[in-house]
């Protein structure tokens, strides 16, 4: 048998290998990229004004590890995140669970309400949130922390939670119902097959839609602009009136920081949940 | 046990949602009676303050501005979905995470990071400044003179709000695009390549019709947070690149007028839902269509 | 089609983990800002401040200064604008133990019962302040406030790029002489009240006839005008961005020192003066501290350390002996008394007033 030469061109659908696409690719990645390399490799400039590049240095780093303000505005977003995810996380899964299981009057109206905070702008959110935290309940100051940030997590919650339900539904939607008939038929009560069947299921809904809120929480600017105080501001808030009054390196030194942790979160979240994640943020099973 | 699930989620959308919301609508009916207090008298005034026509024109504006994003995003994002789509198992997994990171990145971060590209002393003038140079020494050197280098204006306008704004949604764009896309049957489009379609033609007849809802939910997840952006235009925006967002901002920090910046934040919000409305509308339609079929 | 998967005990163990590492995380967070609740001082009072200031308004070391003679804490908070401290305060007090309104806005929080009166006998630097600023109209008797400084809006400029002296609103707001190098405030009162100024009449009451033509006048003039500035215009021309801007004289100066290509001056048409105020908000947790505070930067050599670095007009006549001559004769930081003559202090002339102002603003920057 004479050797066959298999010629290596992109069959009819093979469309990544076909070099148009991967230009474009190319270039949409590096479009995407781009600046935010420049920033972080500008976080090392040495040069107050940051426009040109004039040498290699970490002292802006310092400077914002000795930022307090700066510090504990971090602090502050960190724990407002933390406790938005774990209440935005229970209520979700709470929703997510309550609409796949149950039939009820007045579902659908309930189904487009959770879907309002998706929807409504930003910007409306955040005015309500200022009115109704200075009119009706008056955030007392002076609590001691973290309940002073209460008015903000508050906040966080009521838009995150719609997130998370529907990201954990969409993972109960691909549950397969024989299993809970499979375990009911073994014997176990209610309570069992929801914490050892169902449960471990809607793991990765849950991986995916904890780091959603978390994420949702810390890069929150809008809502949070309109909700923060003296005692309470969070990061993107102090980098915003950083980048309005005094744009140095200690600006990207912060904005870096806050990129690598947002990628060790994420590259986290993978790992635990063994990729499913992409897969469910993208809609798969939705 | 459905109490038990529903009791919390119920309480909380109310409470802290749904109220607050309802506060905001109220005060929409209200007028100012001193610096400080509001009184809801039901008047219409804050709704026809908001529709003259320097309102009116900002709210335009702001829709104009979304469509445009939206647009740029569909044609810069769809062959990137096609590409994620038909890619290999793993190299899928990548290609997601690589487009979704900037997603999870703050936005803050990343305006602030293209106010560096796009100034007068950024990446992108620099890098034109340098070409110019090195084409104007080329000139000299056989004879021709060209100007000093023109910096190109491409901060604080309308072309950085769009920049910034396709910037920001891309990614959202994308990632309903690939949803849809991979659920194509691949033999549909197997099939119209194989009686003689080009890849163009099977991609305008083909693809596009199957991928419609995907494309639709997309275009809605673009557009919605576009036309409400706040801090894209605020930071690289002009003076006359202010949308409703802005101007609403200004009602309750500046202009120190809440009953007229409800009444926009509700326009804004009926608006959202119409558009919404029109897609379930739309969406519907096409189930019978196909029911029918 | 899903796998079957044997329920994962060890994902519930690590759950409840990461749980506890949230947890351990908060709380070591917390214990962090736990200083809090703090020592009290002898009046009873926390050893702490909250104090919400413009930016740059301090001098170099005065709070640590004042934390070492008193032992209180000051934490400063920033706004960028009138507006932004007057929306934080509207519907009450957040914490804040001292504010500094401009003198328009000293009026609107008087009016607005949002103040707390003054008790001069624990302010005995008073006697430092001039006797002109004892008396403005905004506050008879200083009874609400006290000044910090004052301020004129003129055009700092960049001599190297400008043809001789720009001594006239109009190269900022009526010509195309320097196009698409022009820096404009975008505060809506001071770019009207200043147009106004320009096309010959006052500051105050002006007509709507005039808010008219100055705002045709703006926009007009909008093509040339390359950034509408919030309060950051020396950076803009420290940096290069603009040549000619609109701004405060002491932000001028500040730069000044860095750049000697840089100039202030102040149109032959008049200004605007400006005083911005040391307040206490009702409500405010500390008035005690406040009161000591205020106290503290009426000092003259407090005194004269912050207006060393702000550069900023000072009403205080013992800080000023104690500045250096450069200080007290330049002519950028206290204009000649027949430039002073031309200027005048606006005033908060009604809800609706304002509203109209914010109105032409938003109707010049969106045309």
């Amino acid at each position: 048998m004479t050797g066959i030469v298999m010629l290596n061109t992109p069959g009819p659908l093979e469309y990544l290998r076909r070099w148009p696409i991967r230009v474009w690719l190319a270039g949409v990645v590096v479009f995407l990229y781009a600046p935010l390399l420049t920033l972080m490799i500008f976080s090392f400039n040495d040069d107050k004004r940051n426009i040109v590049w004039r040498g290699f240095t970490l002292k802006y780093y310092a400077l914002t590890f000795r930022d307090t303000d700066l510090m504990v505005a971090f602090g502050n977003s960190l724990t407002i995140a933390a406790i938005s995810t774990v209440v935005s996380l229970v209520l979700g899964a709470l929703t997510a669970l309550l609409l796949w299981r149950f039939r009820f009057p007045g579902k659908l109206l309930f189904e487009g309400a959770l879907a309002l905070p998706i929807v409504v702008p930003e910007i409306c959110m955040g005015v309500a949130m200022l009115v109704f935290f200075t009119q009706i309940l008056p955030w007392p100051s002076g609590l001691p922390f973290p309940l002073n940030l209460g008015a903000i997590i508050v906040s966080h919650i009521s838009f995150s939670f719609s997130f998370v339900a529907i990201v954990i539904r969409g993972r109960l939607a691909s549950f397969n119902r024989e299993f809970e008939e499979a375990a009911k038929d073994l014997g176990a009560g209610e309570w069992r097959i929801f914490w050892d069947v169902l449960v471990p299921h809607m793991q990765p809904g849950l991986i995916a839609g904890a780091l959603l809120a978390f994420t949702l929480s810390l890069d929150d600017f809008v809502i949070t602009f309109f909700t923060s105080g003296p005692d309470t501001t969070t990061f993107p808030v102090k980098v915003y009136s950083m980048v309005r009054f005094s744009v140095t390196p200690e600006v990207n030194a912060a904005s870096t920081i806050l990129i690598l942790l947002t990628v060790a979160l994420t590259a986290l979240a993978l790992r635990i949940s063994g990729g499913d994640i992409a897969r469910v943020e993208a809609g798969e099973g939705v | 046990m459905f109490a038990a699930f529903a009791v919390a989620p119920v309480a909380w959308l109310f409470a802290f949602f749904l109220l607050p919301l309802a506060i905001i609508w109220a005060y929409s009916f209200g007028e100012n009676k001193s610096l400080t207090e509001i009184v809801v008298t039901g008047s219409l005034a804050d709704y026809a303050h908001a529709m003259k026509p320097l309102y009116f024109g900002i709210i335009f504006k702001s829709f104009w501005f979304a469509a445009l994003t939206t647009i740029l995003c569909l044609v810069v994002g769809f062959p990137v979905a096609i590409a994620i789509t038909f890619a290999s198992e793993k190299t899928k997994a990548w290609l997601l995470l690589l487009i979704m990171l900037p997603f999870w990145t703050n936005l803050l971060i990343r305006t602030y990071a293209l106010m560096a590209v796009l100034r007068t002393e950024g990446y992108v003038n620099f890098a034109l400044s340098l070409v110019w140079n090195g084409l104007s020494g080329l000139g000299g050197f056989m004879g021709y003179r060209l100007g000093a280098f023109q910096p190109l204006p491409l901060l604080h306008n309308d072309f950085a709000v769009v920049f910034g704004l396709v910037y920001v949604q891309l990614p959202f764009m994308v990632l309903p695009l690939y949803a849809a896309l991979d659920r194509l049957d691949r033999s549909l489009l197997e099939a119209s390549l194989d009686l003689g379609a080009g890849h163009l033609a099977t991609f305008v007849n083909v693809v596009v019709p199957l991928a419609m809802p995907g494309i639709v939910s997309g275009v809605l997840v673009t557009l919605i947070p576009s036309v409400g952006a706040y801090l894209t235009p605020d930071l690289l925006g002009g003076p006359n690149s202010m949308m409703i967002a802005n101007v609403i901002e200004r009602q309750f920090k500046s202009a120190d007028d809440w009953p007229f910046g409800s009444a926009l934040s509700f326009l804004l919000m009926y608006m959202t839902f119409l558009a919404i409305a029109v897609q379930g509308l739309v969406a519907r339609n096409r189930r019978r269509r196909e029911a029918r079929a | 089609m899903s796998t079957i998967r044997p329920p994962r005990s060890s994902s519930r163990r690590s759950c409840l983990a990461g749980l506890g590492a949230v947890a351990a995380g908060l709380s070591l967070s917390g214990l962090g800002a736990c200083a809090h609740q703090g020592p009290l001082g002898p009046n009873g009072e926390e050893l702490k401040l909250n104090l919400y200031n413009w930016d740059t308004y301090t001098g170099k070391t005065t709070l640590a200064d004042f934390r070492a003679a008193t032992g209180i804490d000051v934490k400063m908070s920033l706004f960028a604008s009138n507006d932004e401290l007057f929306a934080k305060l509207r519907a009450g007090n957040p914490g804040f133990d001292v504010i500094v309104p401009s003198n328009e806005f000293v009026t609107r929080f008087r009016i607005s019962d949002m103040l707390m009166p003054l008790d001069h006998s624990k302010i005995p630097n008073y006697r430092n302040i001039l006797p002109g600023f004892r008396d403005p109209p905004f506050d008879p008797g200083r009874r609400y406030s006290m000044p910090y400084t004052w301020l004129v809006l003129g055009i700092g400029y960049r001599k190297s790029k400008i043809d001789g002296v720009p001594d006239s609103w109009k190269w900022v707001m009526d010509s195309d002489r320097y196009k698409g190098r022009i820096g404009v405030f975008s505060e809506a009162d001071d770019m009207i009240e200043l147009g106004a100024k320009y096309l010959g009449h006052s500051v105050r009451n002006v007509p709507p006839d005039v808010i008219d033509r100055v705002a045709e006048m703006y926009i007009r003039q909008k093509p040339n005008i390359k950034i509408f500035h919030h309060d950051e215009g020396q950076d803009l021309l420290l940096a290069g961005d603009v040549d000619i801007v609109m701004e405060y004289n002491g932000d001028i100066a500040q730069v000044m020192q860095e750049d000697p290509d840089l100039d202030f001056v102040v149109p032959r048409e008049g200004s605007l003066l400006n005083s911005d105020c040391l307040c206490i908000p009702k409500g405010a947790p500390r008035p005690d501290n406040a009161h000591r505070f205020i106290n503290f930067i009426l000092d003259a050599h407090n005194g004269a350390e912050i207006y060393n670095t702000i550069r900023y007009p000072t009403p205080n006549a013992g800080a000023l002996s104690l500045m250096p001559a450069e200080y007290r004769d330049n002519p950028v930081i206290f204009p000649p008394a027949h430039v002073m003559a031309t200027c005048e202090y606006g005033d908060f002339e009604g809800l609706d007033r304002a509203h109209l102002f914010d109105e032409t603003a938003t109707r010049i920057f969106a045309a």
